[in-house]
């Protein structure tokens, strides 16, 4: 297998991921977009690791890793969804300019109650 | 005996500061540390000075010395005959002063720093009598200058003694910078600041006349800054508002003094300039006639007294003109004993009568005051120069050397002489006339009936004091005891019986005056405000005050522009950069993302 097929699998994955990060506005699509990023970055190492025939498989130890770290992420990101949800009653991102720069910090939309979505 | 001079010269300073950090806690400690400190300095300087009169060698010492780039800086002190003289004098008087404030000031909340800084300034004074190293001189000299400033103002909740404390420090620096620049010239040309070494090469190896004419003229301009000399003289009598026992410290023993003991002692430099002494004839002529017409008309106790002093200074500085070292000095002694008796006893009848200082409210005091009314009958008859007492015989002195002077002298210009002898035969009239105007107006007539008498503190300084006022004019028959010529003559039958006669002649009209017109007696004179002044005031403190305004706008305006100018920009700058601050999590990630590929796009293209 050439390795230019998988690379182009991962490159596309990359691609869509990064599209999904930027454009979409629901949190938690934008979490797919970050799990795609991820995953075409483990295409890369596994194919790597195949084409170079490392002795040590580091590549897909760093799968493994990368993984790993990825399910931790997606937790903690899912837990700040759901706080967000629970505060604001929406998870749109573009809609959550809290920490922007602002002249007078009263214009600060104050957040809705957290009854609200959880009930 | 170097070593013991050096206690001397340390002894106050140390009193001083013990005084000042001891002082608040226990009120009796202050005073018993205060008088002790100054009774050992009285000691010390006694020892000192009582060995180097009269024929004894001088002593000379250098302590240390300091590499500069120019000529060392010395640690160095001289004590001959005219410094001894000087450290007796002012410990002396300022032992008496400190003994006389206990009573003055006994309820005086700030007098722990009184009597500090009255130590400082004895020391001050000390110092510059025995400093040989001119900085070292200039050192005591400022120091009395700051000391004054505080001492005046030691009643600082009044408005005229705020002033007059201003007046005299503003008014004594400028005349200071003439010091200042004095020893710079000095340096120059001797290539050594010790004075000694100056005056003997000014002695021994011939200089041109006025040669040095520079450096005599600008320490002139010092010392009459400091003695409050024409055009200097107004800030003496405005320093009055002080406590009665400085305006004694100040008038006798110390500040003013030290303008005519730096005079006698750099006299070979001011003989071998004759354009100098000239200058100081004609200043010492005019500011004696005008100071003692001032004293004629005022009313106020404390500025006749302080109107004499300014007269009586000019009075040495005529006879240091006239080339008569010897009486000059004496009439210092002389003057610094019955000024100190005179405003000693002048702030006992202040007191007495609670506080006020005019003499429209005094009178009648003499049998309620009996000791100050007699030590003080003794003070003004010496400054009228009466008969066998002190001043009569120095103030004579001076008038016949400035006869002579005027006969054949060597001022530049001889009329200067002749203004001289005239203005003092004049002044000396008036000095009588005032004396015994202050003193009628004082104990006689009718006064306040409230008097409580001065406590013993105060009245035994005066006698004291009293007693080298009656007797001093003993020394006349001894000049060498203060270094003078030997074989020097003081005593002249001619100018002594003229002047017995001026005094007769003047008291009898003024008394004359008094039984005519009582209390009024040459009537009431609106005392004009020197004129000096204004000329002071337009040239030299509006000046200032207006490149002061410059200053300040160009601080405000250039300096300041630059450094608001450096923060407006950083902020505007800011203001650019915080745009970019928009919340928006997916637009940062936006411009990571351009950025990254910016960066792996430029990098791909250079590798």
């Amino acid at each position: 297998m050439p390795l230019w097929w998988p690379l182009l699998v991962a490159s596309l994955l990359f691609a869509i991921g990064v599209y999904g990060v930027l454009s979409r506005r629901n949190a938690v699509l934008v979490l797919m977009g970050v799990e795609l990023m991820l995953n075409a970055v483990n295409i890369n190492f596994v194919a790597f690791d195949a084409q170079l025939r490392d002795v040590l498989h580091a590549g897909q130890t760093f799968a493994l890793f990368t993984i790993v770290i990825a399910a931790a992420e997606v937790g903690l990101a899912l837990a700040i969804v759901l706080l967000v949800f629970r505060t604001h009653g929406h998870i749109e991102v573009d809609e959550l300019r809290e920490l922007a720069d602002r002249d007078d910090p009263a214009e600060l939309p104050a957040p809705q109650a957290a009854s609200e979505g959880v009930a | 005996m170097s070593w013991v001079l050096l206690a001397a010269l340390v002894v106050p300073f140390v009193t001083a500061a013990v005084t000042l950090f001891t002082g608040h806690r226990s009120d009796v400690a202050a005073k018993g540390i205060s008088v002790g400190g100054s009774a050992l300095g009285l000691v010390l300087a006694w020892v000192v000075a009582l060995a180097h009169l009269g024929d004894a060698p001088p002593l000379a010492h250098v302590f240390t010395s300091t590499r500069t780039v120019g000529p060392p800086i010395e640690l160095a002190v001289y004590v001959g005959p005219l410094g001894a003289a000087m450290l007796i004098l002012a410990t002396t008087v300022a032992f008496l002063v400190q003994v006389y404030s206990l009573g003055y000031l006994a309820d005086d909340p700030r007098y722990p720093s009184y009597a500090a800084l009255v130590s400082i300034f004895t020391g001050a004074m000390s110092v510059v009598v025995s400093a040989d190293d001119l900085w070292l001189l200039l050192v005591g000299w400022e120091l009395m200058g700051a000391c004054s400033y505080f001492l005046i103002a030691h009643h600082w909740e009044l408005e005229d003694a705020r002033a007059g404390a201003v007046k005299a420090f503003l008014i004594t620096r400028t005349a200071d910078l003439g010091l200042l620049f004095a020893i710079f010239v000095l340096g120059d040309r001797f290539g050594t600041y010790r004075l000694s070494t100056i005056l003997r090469v000014i002695t021994e190896v011939a200089v041109p006349r006025d040669g040095l004419w520079l450096p005599a003229l600008l320490l002139a301009v010092a010392v009459i800054g400091k003695s409050a000399q024409v055009p200097f003289h107004t800030w003496l009598p405005d320093a009055m508002p002080g406590p009665t026992p400085i305006s004694a410290l100040i008038h006798a023993a110390t500040m003013v003094a030290a303008g005519v003991f730096l005079v006698a002692r750099t006299y070979p430099l001011f003989l071998s300039s004759p354009s100098t002494l000239t200058f100081l004839a004609l200043v010492a002529a005019v500011t004696m006639f005008l100071a003692a017409v001032y004293a004629m008309v005022t009313h106020d106790l404390k500025r006749v007294l302080a109107w004499s002093t300014v007269s009586q200074l000019a009075y040495m500085f005529g006879g240091l003109a006239a080339g008569a070292w010897s009486a000059a000095v004496l009439h210092l002694l002389a003057h610094g004993a019955f000024k100190a008796l005179l405003f000693l006893a002048a702030g006992s009848v202040v007191h007495a009568i609670g506080g006020a200082t005019s003499m429209d409210v005094m009178g009648g005091l003499r049998d309620k005051v009996p000791d100050t009314f007699v030590t003080m009958t003794i003070g003004f008859a010496a400054l009228a120069g009466v008969v066998p007492l002190v001043g009569f015989f120095s103030k004579d002195a001076i008038i016949h050397a400035a006869w002579e002077e005027a006969r054949h002298g060597r001022l530049v210009w001889p009329w200067v002489a002749w203004l001289l002898v005239v203005s003092m035969v004049a002044t000396a009239a008036l000095t009588v006339a005032y004396s015994l105007r202050a003193w009628l107006l004082v104990f006689f007539g009718d006064g306040p009936e409230v008097v409580h008498d001065s406590p013993a503190t105060m009245r035994v300084p005066l006698v004291v004091l009293a007693v080298p006022t009656a007797l001093g004019g003993l020394a006349v028959t001894v000049p060498g005891i203060i270094g003078g010529a030997p074989g020097e003559h003081l005593v002249h039958w001619s100018t002594s019986v003229l002047m017995t006669l001026l005094v007769v002649v003047t008291a009898t009209l003024v008394l004359v005056l008094y039984r005519r017109r009582g209390r009024a007696m040459w009537g009431p004179v609106v005392v004009p405000h020197p004129p000096i002044d204004w000329v002071w005031d337009r040239f030299l403190v509006r000046p200032v005050r207006w490149l002061a305004v410059l200053v300040r706008a160009g601080d405000r305006d250039v300096i300041d522009a630059y450094a608001d100018g450096a923060a407006a920009s950083a902020r505007g700058i800011g203001g650019l950069l915080r745009r970019t601050q928009t919340g928006s999590v997916q637009g940062y990630l936006m411009v990571v993302v351009v950025g990254a590929t910016a960066i792996a796009v430029a990098a791909g293209l250079l590798a």
